[in-house]
């Protein structure tokens, strides 16, 4: 029984292994969490620039199109 | 996993000279009184693994981790002080050092080492008996952080607070941001001038060529890049100061439709912080025990520091037994937490209203920044719109009112939307007149339009992916913030039952058939929200909980007992050694006996230190321990070298030559009658010398007499010559083997002249006994049952004995 028991770094790394498999998520906001998560920065603030980035690159491609067609 | 072979400390704490300790892997009972040192070992341990000590480090004692307080005071400024621990696998072995500046400094600096320290900083290696109770009195939200803690559950809340905290606050964006309102002004911009709505490009597109229709340009508009290049062959120099004027008419329509979209969402939240701060003002009193709360927070550090240690309030000076004290502090301050809550609920409130205040202000501010507004005649167009802004501060003034002020009802600091609806109405309508002021050249209100609209649509597309990006964001963050408290709770609750089955057995072994049983640490949780852990047992079969109403002192220290020792098990996976620092003191004599028999019995393969200031359990379990193999050890305590270990019958036999060279007579004949009965003992065991059935702690405390009277009685029957060699009447007739218990430490005031004829008389009897060949004493294991004589070891000391 002792075995099952779940240290929290146990947790914490299956969830990350699996998070991909959660239902309904989006694969660029999770493989994001995934990055920083293995790279040892899942702070509160790495998480919200990430996150600003992503939001930013969906966002960019199309202002570069418009600038490149003007 | 790392047992210790040996410690070496000296020059910390109350420890001044070297002390060593050969553990050999062993667990070790280690007396000694008050005073005399085992704390400093202690503390030792813990600066050694932990690089503070806990107890020591606060704004009295020292801020630096205790580090002050943890030289020894009377070892010279230029010495340095230190601990050194050895382990069964080398490659631990280091020496922690720290010099008179403090600076610290460590013998090993390898990576195995570090990362062998890092691991063991999360293990439960010390429990002290200041400790012994706080889990168990501990709040409920308290037990939840502790027994994270413990398990290394932290980092899992940290993990489940980042995620709940980004999903919060993506949610709150969105809700700030209000992106339908955005996207609605940008649709009615491009109704006005297409005639249409556009949600996606094949309606803008189809809208844009129905508009250049009319001017035949033999075109079909399929892509912005068409827009901009339709847009550059149509427009005009001469109308760029009209088109400046309708695109500023058009910018102000745009911006105050966003803030008039707004308005409805800044007065509800306004109104949801009136309620939630009038509620707060209604009952003064809950903000007078809020700021208690920092009060009691800091009383219950002082306690659970020890900084109080005796019982009584710190505060009121009375008298006051301090679990209780504890344990009301923590009650206190759980219902204060509870207040505290309500009043971070206000605060978020408050930010949100802020920050929807705050964005419309900025949105203002960077349309008064348009030059035009620096003309004379747009000097009433920019104070109407100052005005709205000014309106919007409103909000933000009362947000910084004090609980003794009296907020504005939302009825009375409404932002006018009357006047605002009239004045996008009036941009609107502005900007639609201009256009149609040159209505006879159509190719300039077809640029003027398809601009309008063009400008409009990009900023509606962008929106609408700005929004549908934090939504897909918002949603993965609470798709995968259920999936790990499901993960977490999963995780918890097998380690809850896991961990509350092993306390209930450690409980129920020092407590046996009693009414308390079925213990068991059970979740809390409000709102899905896990708050806490409670601690639950049955009690004549019916479950209570918190467990200190039904339980007495020394009940709660056993559970606290059983909490720690169930940690070590669970969670120890590097060291298989633990520290009890007089954890025992409030236990009674049967819960003392069973304590030792748990630690033999279910943690026979752990190294167990285990320091005492208990006379009475020292010798209770000093033979039972010992014949499993511990090690015993005597702490004694000397102005001149600080904390040592009493060396046994050999030191006590230096201290005794030592003193006859010093013609010291200070405690001489108590040394040697001491020395004289742990001899005798050795002499009663090897002859096997009858002597009364004692229990075990009368047995440590047999004295010389009786052991003596044994001895001579078992050669005069047994032996030949050897009664009178031995002469043991004559020991027996010295003045300082008449007496009882009590007169052990009785002042002997014969001349140090008489003490070494009694002493060599001693020495002579001792030697009729003792090889000081094979240094070994005859024995019934030696027996030759050829010659019927017992031996020593070696053969050369033998006497004739009866088989």
């Amino acid at each position: 029984m002792r075995d099952k028991i779940k240290s929290g770094k146990d947790v914490i790394e299956e969830f990350f292994n699996n998070i991909l498999h959660v239902e309904g998520v989006d694969k660029k906001t999770v493989d994001k969490l995934v990055e920083l998560f293995s790279e040892n920065k899942l702070t509160d603030s790495n998480i919200q620039n990430a996150l600003e980035e992503l939001k930013q690159a969906e966002l960019e491609p199309r202002k570069e199109k418009d600038h490149g067609e003007n | 996993m790392a047992k210790i072979k040996s410690i070496n400390i000296s020059g910390l704490r109350g420890i001044k000279d070297l002390l060593p300790l050969d553990l050999n892997k062993k667990s070790v009972l280690i007396y000694g009184d008050n005073g005399t040192g085992k704390s400093s070992l202690t503390d030792a341990f813990e600066w050694f693994f932990f690089d503070q000590i806990g107890h020591l480090s606060n704004e009295e004692i020292g801020r630096r981790k205790g580090r002050d307080a943890l030289r020894n005071i009377f070892i010279p400024d230029v010495e340095g002080c230190y601990i050194e621990l050895k382990f069964n696998d080398s490659n631990f072995d280091n020496m922690k050092s720290l010099s008179s500046s403090l600076s610290i400094s460590i013998s090993n600096i390898s990576d195995e080492f570090n990362n062998y320290i890092k691991a063991a900083q999360s293990e439960n290696l010390i429990l002290r008996y200041r400790d012994l109770v706080q889990f168990v009195i501990a709040s409920k939200t308290e037990k939840l952080t502790e027994l994270q803690k413990i398990i290394g559950f932290s980092e899992v809340a940290n993990v489940r607070s980042l995620l709940k905290k980004n999903a919060g606050r993506i949610a709150r964006t969105i809700k700030n941001a209000n992106y339908d309102n955005q996207k609605n002004v940008q649709q009615s911009i491009i109704i006005e001038n297409l005639g249409r709505n556009a949600h996606i490009e094949e309606h803008f597109f189809g809208g844009s060529n129905e508009l250049i229709k009319q001017l035949k340009l033999d075109t079909e508009i399929k892509s912005q890049t068409d827009i901009n290049r339709v847009l550059k062959q149509i427009e005009s120099k001469e109308d760029t100061e009209l088109l400046d004027q309708i695109n500023f008419f058009t910018r102000i329509w745009e911006v105050l439709s966003e803030v008039e979209g707004n308005v409805d969402n800044i007065q509800e939240s306004y109104s949801a912080y009136h309620i939630f701060f009038t509620k707060f003002q209604e009952d003064p009193e809950k903000i007078t025990k809020l700021q208690l709360l920092a009060l009691f927070r800091e009383g219950q550090s002082v306690l659970n520091n020890d900084i109080v240690q005796n019982d009584y309030c710190p505060l009121c000076q009375q008298e006051k037994n301090k679990i209780e004290l504890i344990q009301e502090l923590n009650e206190r301050i759980e219902e204060l937490e509870q207040l505290a809550g309500e009043k971070r609920q206000l605060d978020e409130l408050g930010d949100e209203l802020k920050q929807q205040v705050q964005s419309n202000i900025r949105t203002i501010e960077s349309l008064l920044k348009e030059k035009r507004f620096k003309n004379e005649e747009y000097e009433k167009l920019n104070k109407q719109i100052e005005g709205f802004k000014k309106s919007l501060n409103e909000f933000t003034e009362e947000l910084k009112k004090k609980f003794t002020a009296k907020l504005a009802e939302p009825s009375e600091i409404k932002i006018d939307k009357i006047e605002l609806a009239k004045f996008v109405q009036h941009a609107k309508v502005t900007s639609k007149a201009l256009t149609d002021s040159k209505s006879s050249n159509i190719k300039f209100q077809i640029y003027t339009k398809l601009f309008q609209a063009s400008t409009a649509y990009i900023a509606y597309q962008r929106i609408e992916k700005e929004q549908d990006v934090l939504t897909k964001q918002q949603v993965t963050l609470e798709l995968i913030y259920e999936d790990f408290i499901k993960r977490q709770e999963e995780a918890l609750n097998e380690f809850l039952a896991m961990f509350s089955q092993d306390i209930n057995d450690y409980y129920t072994t020092m407590n046996p058939n009693e009414k308390v049983k079925n213990i068991k640490l059970v979740p809390l949780k409000k709102n899905d929200e896990m708050v806490g852990i409670t601690i639950e047992y049955s009690f004549f079969d019916e479950t209570k909980t918190p467990p200190i109403a039904y339980l007495s002192e020394s009940h709660i220290n056993c559970l606290g007992l059983s909490f720690f020792l169930a940690s070590v098990k669970a969670f120890n996976k590097e060291n298989e050694f633990f520290i009890l620092d007089d954890v025992i003191s409030s236990f009674d004599r049967s819960h003392r006996a069973r304590f030792a028999k748990l630690l033999a019995d279910k943690f026979s393969d752990y190294q167990v230190i285990l320091l005492t200031h208990e006379k009475e359990f020292f010798e209770l379990v000093s033979s039972d321990v010992k014949s499993r193999g511990w090690s015993i050890k005597n702490f004694t305590w000397s102005k001149e070298s600080g904390t040592g270990v009493e060396k046994g019958t050999h030191g006590l036999e230096e201290r005794i030559h030592k003193k006859f060279e010093e013609k010291n007579t200070d405690g001489l004949g108590n040394d040697i009658r001491v020395y004289t009965e742990n001899v005798m003992k050795e002499v009663a065991f090897n002859i096997e010398a009858n002597v009364a059935f004692r229990y075990n702690e009368i047995n440590e405390r047999r004295m010389a007499p009786e052991l003596l009277d044994a001895v001579h009685s078992r050669i005069s029957k047994k032996g030949k010559g050897l009664k009178e060699k031995a002469n043991i009447p004559r020991v027996k007739g010295m003045p300082m083997f008449i007496g009882n218990t009590t007169s052990h430490d009785n002042k002997y005031n014969e001349s140090i002249e008489d003490l070494e004829v009694m002493w060599e008389d001693i020495k002579k009897t001792i030697h009729t006994f003792y090889c000081n060949n094979c240094k070994k004493f005859i024995s019934i294991k030696y027996f030759d049952n050829v010659e019927n004589r017992i031996r020593c070891g070696c053969g050369n000391l033998s006497y004739d004995w009866k088989k």
